[in-house]
């Protein structure tokens, strides 16, 4: 894998709007890969491969993207890694370039659950309702009232405030660095800073998390363009190198073993870290999967940016904001600036390293940027390793 | 008696003989003939030795908590007047996880690795849910 390090790019990225934009999703998508081959000064013409996620319920979607497009692609498909799929998507981006499959993928992902959960024709979806009836369990969780993402991640909280006396204030302080980050972002959902009161106030949703711990319910798209770093060479824009990747699937089952307090950034990071020859002291910027504030705390520990148990005393150290010692999720992550399960997160560590951004919003020197992914309700996980070049 | 309204569990065929033996109020887990582990849900193979050879054995019904969240709010209209309530993930002392409810405790005083036993809840004529209590001294 070592010779993969530094061989593919990305050549542009790009989002949609986000919010309650009231679109659907791929119309998002289409937005957002638009911008980001505007941005690469690239065309449909250029494009031979599209790797993309679509909604639980929309069968082929990537040849729904495709059309779109205008584009037959040379590869195409389609992937279901939950929130680790977005990174998943570059590697097999890369893997298909590598073999001789595409020259130039574009990756993406789009999501409409503010729109669907807000229909006024009277259709409205809770958020659980957006997975496909035919694939919500029929026994061993809903007949105790067992229902959905937030839950099963709030087990693993718990279980860590247990074993390693972590409290709702640890998790304040991941909410309120990210919201102060989405201050500094005109893109971000959220416009107002959030005290620590503010946090407590809000109301609990499945204890341990409240409001704040949960990720945000948007509209929303994001893109990016991959090829090899030799054409990158000859593009507009400065490429962002792809110096390591990785992934590792608790697929035993998040209640399992102990994976509801330790994820696959384990495996995941330790391989990513290799690849790129780096480890979590070159990280300049971390751009972690924020579904629920927790899930940042041990993730953190996972890849090493701290011991296992020492997450809550990081993150109060004010280490993620701005200013700290790991810049984590500057653009108000997906607590903050939009959940587009972790599409968003690869376009920010991507920029962040370009350096295109004002003094009050850029990392300083950004050199290295780590990027996670995690999904299927705390079993999926990947790693993208981004560098300046 | 007010009509039941949660979710009621629908028994893969895999998992009838578990609800059937909770009927009779035996908890019952797949216990592999060659590795003598235990695991839930059932499936086809040991998760662990991958032997098809494995046989239903009733086990304690003691266990621990896990971890355990407590509801704010509601998902299902069944649970509307319930809330707040807690749900645990339990450890039987037998090694596999279970969802579940621990009852005759209010939720905030409840704990991980605190010890419990199951109880028996008949929701229907086909179905008894395994709920959990604690262990009083």
């Amino acid at each position: 894998m070592n010779g993969l390090r530094d061989k593919y790019a990305i050549v542009g990225t790009g989002k949609s709007r986000l919010g309650q934009v009231g679109a659907d999703s791929l119309s998002l998508l289409e937005e957002a890969i638009k911008n980001a081959l505007d941005e690469a000064g690239l065309t449909n013409k250029d494009v031979d491969g599209v790797v993309v996620r679509g909604a639980d319920d929309i069968y082929s979607h990537h040849q729904l993207v495709a059309a779109r497009l205008g584009v037959d692609a040379s590869f195409s498909t389609s992937l279901d890694n939950g929130g680790a799929s977005q990174i998943l998507s570059i590697i097999l981006a890369v893997m298909a370039i590598e073999s001789g499959l595409a020259t130039t993928v574009v990756c993406g992902y789009g999501r409409d659950s503010w729109s669907r959960t807000h229909d006024k024709g009277g259709a409205g979806l809770a958020q659980n309702d957006l997975i496909p009836a035919a694939q919500r369990p029929r026994e061993h969780g809903p007949e105790f009232g067992h229902f959905g993402a937030v839950s099963q991640h709030a087990f693993g909280a718990r279980r860590h405030m247990f074993e390693y006396g972590t409290t709702r204030n640890d998790f304040a302080a991941v909410a309120m660095a990210f919201r102060e980050h989405a201050l500094r972002n005109s893109d971000a959902v959220m416009k107002k800073s959030m005290s620590l009161d503010d946090y407590f106030r809000a109301r609990l949703v499945v204890d341990p998390f409240g409001l704040f711990d949960c990720s945000l319910n948007t509209d929303g798209a994001g893109a990016v363009v991959v090829t090899s770093t030799g054409r990158a060479r000859a593009l507009r824009q400065t490429p962002v190198l792809i110096k390591g990747f990785a992934s590792h699937n608790n697929t035993k089952g998040w209640i399992q073993e102990d994976h509801m307090i330790s994820t696959g950034a384990v495996e995941s990071g330790e391989r990513a870290f290799r690849m790129a020859g780096l480890g979590p002291r070159d990280v300049d910027t971390a751009q972690i999967y924020d579904c629920f504030t927790y899930m940042v705390l041990t993730q953190l520990e996972d890849y090493g940016f701290c011991k296992k148990g020492e997450g809550g005393a990081f993150v109060r150290s004010g280490a993620l904001r701005l200013d700290g010692a790991l810049p984590c999720n500057t653009s108000g992550g997906q607590l903050s600036e939009a959940h587009v399960e972790g599409m968003l997160q690869i376009v920010e560590g991507a920029r962040q390293l370009q350096g295109v951004y004002g003094p009050e919003r850029q990392v300083p020197h950004a050199e290295i940027a780590l990027i996670s992914g995690h999904g299927g309700n705390q079993v999926c996980h990947s790693t993208l390793i981004l560098g300046k070049a | 008696m007010a009509e039941y309204n949660k979710p009621i569990p629908v028994p893969s065929s895999e998992s009838k003989p578990y609800w059937d033996g909770l009927r009779e109020h035996k908890l019952l887990m797949p216990r592999c003939d060659a590795c003598e582990g235990y695991w839930f849900p059932p499936s086809l193979l040991c998760p662990r030795c991958n032997s098809a050879k494995w046989t239903w054995t009733a086990v304690s019904g003691r266990g621990r908590i896990f971890s355990y969240v407590v509801y704010h709010r509601v998902y299902h209209p069944g649970f509307a007047d319930e809330v707040p309530y807690a749900v645990a993930v339990i450890e039987l002392d037998e090694g596999p996880r279970m969802i579940s409810n621990v009852i005759g405790i209010a939720p905030d005083k409840l704990a991980c690795d605190m010890e419990v036993e199951v109880i028996y809840q008949p929701i229907t004529e086909a179905i008894t849910l395994p709920k959990f209590k604690p262990v009083t001294a």
